[in-house]
């Protein structure tokens, strides 16, 4: 059959064996002012190590930009261009598809280079949900976009965004006198609707730095892959959340614990639970109550005890009732709508 | 100096989008963001069926909004590409967000605008405040007034534009319609003698892994000034590089263009029309007529708004007793209560040892023709105001009044 989509070559990026072998050069380096146990700095140290010297990335306003890349000390050693707050899928796009023609002009050397645009959840599930979707069925254009996943507009203090879970206290959701939970919507489901509505996007995949080398190894495999890929990681905020910035990891790993946060990947169409997630799938192990993740966070401190009971039905639900637990929010079964009340 | 080679030229009969799609042909451009609005769209229309016939080669992307396309192709400049997209009426103003950074990560983004009303109304034709509305974020920005000139000032402005003492975006306008869709002749060149005039796009700093940069990073306040005015003096120093190009344009191809202004008929003008754009053709017809029985009035056209050649307008209109300026575009609230031109050239006129009174037109709005009739009325109302020695009034709407 004939060949309709061409893929340009790219890096060949082996998964990381251990945490003990991975290289020791950083192009993430100094120079940045994130907030003490700022996990989305973390990330991109990690993404910048996992995809090495030979990428450009591009960074999409938020705190990765505000914090990461003042004038006269950018922490990027490797190239770097900052986008507008909803750009990162189509200036990826682009950069991407400028590097294709101008290789094959002979207007620069033809190699492969990694394209990365990273993005927040202000700007990928809110702002920039359209440019991404956009992107990722542009089949022949390699770049990854990362959405660096701090539930809440943390640059500018903390607003809600679609991404912030149900009834958290943000400045735009503040608990008061007549109202408990003012954030009443669901956090959107960025990686299973990025993986259902593309179906040539060949890397979709959730991750947490809390596991660093199985993060690491999906953003190499993104970038290694082909075409548009996508990747949501959620990475604790101490300032957001309002926890001690000490508790980062194990923030992250409670998230995943308590089957909040599903790890997961998506590769070439065939899903796959992963870390963790892949031991609760099985009954290997027990979720962790969610209590345990929300009242460590102080924007979860006004939550009642029904207000928990229902975050957790809502995760079983996911659990439970998901036609692909934790994935796909399609249910398994009709529910019976519930007998009218006398 | 460049010499001509031995010209391949044809004349083709086409369209003014045709001929932007044709001059992006020509000036052969890398990358191309795509998105339909009328009645720009035509000209992606051509450019699809270039690519497609391989006539060209570039990466056509069909975005998903403007505000895409203006982010891809913020992406492709950054790295290193020679990239053309285009709008249209409220197409312009979807992508507004892109236009400040664009400029002031310098890089020279060419963006084809036909001009379209914004909503309301919302019709097809052609009100210049799409891009006007744009005017001050640090693109170069003309307009042309028939689709030879199209043609010619897209070639001119990537020249300018990629120039290393310039370095900014460009919006080559033209109005919707009356340029963009009305068929005329146009020489194309001989493309040896385009590639000697506008040689391969080479940004000095592209995003390359082997020499790492970072562009626009976030700084504090007290590193906004000197940003701002390296961007300011780059818009300032172009006029030099345009007026030089322009010069160079006219030896190469045989057609000598005034950067800035076009005049007709204003020897002995003392009355002229000050506008820009297509119904400067007209301008021309009526003017003839006019002529014929004896008035003297002229016609000012300019064609390069930003820069703004604010010492040739004070030059060229204050030799005049009254000037009638004719909008085509929407400011509401602003000085005249009608359009933004008139506040332009009436700054540009406060250092003249004699000013002229000067008339703001609002005419052609909607998009509606500017009927020969009109012209004859506008002429009128500035005889009037020269007998008189004053205005009635700052601004007139053309077929409100009798």
């Amino acid at each position: 059959m004939a060949t309709y989509i061409q893929i340009d070559p790219t890096q060949k990026l082996e998964p990381f064996k251990s945490v003990k072998k991975l290289p020791l050069e950083e192009y993430f380096t100094s120079g940045h002012r994130t907030c003490q146990g700022c996990e989305s700095a973390l990330v991109m140290k990690m993404m910048a190590k996992a995809a090495g010297p030979r990428s450009i990335i591009l960074g999409s306003t938020g705190c990765m930009y505000v914090a990461n890349t003042t004038y006269y000390s950018t922490s990027w050693v490797v190239p770097w261009m900052h986008t507008q707050l909803g750009s990162s899928g189509s200036a990826a796009l682009g950069t991407s598809a400028a590097l294709k023609v101008l290789m094959r002009k002979g207007k620069i050397k033809n190699e492969p280079i990694n394209v990365i645009a990273f993005c927040g959840d202000g700007g990928g599930a809110d702002m920039g949900v359209g440019a991404i979707s956009a992107t990722l069925t542009h089949a022949e254009y390699n770049s990854l976009i990362l959405m660096y996943d701090n539930e809440s507009y943390a640059n500018t203090d903390i607003q809600l965004s679609g991404s912030t879970p149900w009834g958290a206290n943000t400045t735009f959701s503040s608990p008061g006198k007549m109202k408990r939970i003012m954030h009443r919507r669901w956090k959107k489901n960025m990686a299973g609707m990025m993986a259902a509505g593309h179906p040539e996007c060949k890397y979709v995949a959730t991750i947490c730095m809390s596991y660093g080398l199985h993060g690491m190894n999906s953003i190499r495999k993104a970038l290694a892959i082909g075409g548009p890929t996508f990747i949501h990681s959620l990475d604790p905020c101490p300032k957001g959340w309002d926890y001690d910035p000490y508790l980062s990891h194990e923030m992250g790993e409670l998230a995943v614990n308590s089957g909040v946060w599903p790890l997961y990947e998506v590769e070439n169409g065939v899903l796959r639970l992963t870390g963790r997630t892949e031991q609760i799938a099985a009954g290997k192990i027990r979720r962790v109550p969610v209590r345990d993740y929300l009242l460590k966070q102080g924007r979860f401190a006004h939550f009642t005890n029904d207000d928990i009971d229902y975050f957790q039905s809502k995760v079983d639900d996911m659990w439970e009732k998901w036609l692909i637990p934790g994935v796909i929010p399609f249910r398994k079964d009709v529910e019976a709508d519930p007998p009218p009340a006398n | 100096m460049p010499t001509a080679t031995a010209a391949k030229k044809k004349t083709v009969r086409i369209n003014g989008c045709v001929a932007s799609a044709q001059a992006a042909k020509y000036a052969d451009v890398d990358v191309i963001a795509a998105y339909p609005i009328r009645p720009y769209t035509a000209t992606m229309m051509a450019l699809a069926q270039m690519v497609a016939n391989g006539e060209l080669d570039a990466e056509y992307i069909v975005a998903d909004s403007e505000h895409s396309q203006l982010s891809i192709a913020h992406g492709a400049s950054s790295s290193g590409a020679r990239v053309f997209t285009g709008s249209s009426g409220v197409g312009v103003q979807f992508a507004y967000e892109l236009y400040s950074p664009i400029s002031g990560s310098r890089m020279p983004v060419q963006m084809m605008i036909a001009d379209r009303t914004l909503d309301p109304p919302g019709d097809f034709g052609s009100e210049h405040t799409d891009a006007l509305s744009t005017r001050d974020m640090g693109w170069l920005m003309g307009w042309a007034c028939d689709a030879q000139e199209a043609f010619d000032n897209h070639l001119i402005a990537y020249r300018i534009g990629e120039d290393k003492r310039v370095l900014l975006p460009q919006m080559v306008c033209q109005d919707g319609f009356f340029v963009s869709h009305i068929t005329t002749d146009v020489e194309l060149p001989d493309s040896g003698q385009v590639r000697e005039f506008l040689p391969p796009y080479k940004h000095p700093y592209p995003l390359d892994p082997r020499h790492p940069v970072s562009h626009g990073p976030q700084i504090m306040p007290e590193q906004g000034p000197p940003l701002q005015l390296e961007r300011a003096r780059a818009m300032e120093d172009s006029m030099a590089v345009i007026e030089e190009v322009h010069k160079e344009f006219g030896e190469i191809f045989g057609r000598h263009y005034d950067p800035w202004l076009e005049e007709y008929k204003t020897d002995d003008a003392e009355v002229v029309f000050f506008l820009q754009g297509g119904h400067g053709v007209t301008a021309r017809f009526a003017i003839q007529h006019m002529r014929e029985k004896g008035l003297k009035v002229g016609m000012v056209r300019l064609r390069t708004i930003r820069p703004y050649p604010t010492d040739r307008v004070c030059e060229v209109l204050s030799k005049f007793k009254v000037v009638g300026v004719i909008e085509t575009n929407m400011a509401l609230g602003s000085p005249a209560s009608g359009g933004a031109l008139y506040a332009d050239a009436c700054a540009a006129l406060y250092e003249a040892p004699e000013r002229p009174l000067v008339i703001s037109f609002m005419a052609g709005m909607g998009g509606e023709a500017i009927v020969l009739k009109e012209f004859y009325w506008m002429t009128e109302k500035m005889i009037q105001a020269q007998k008189r020695g004053k205005i009635e009034k700052r601004t007139h709407w053309v077929g409100f009044e009798e």
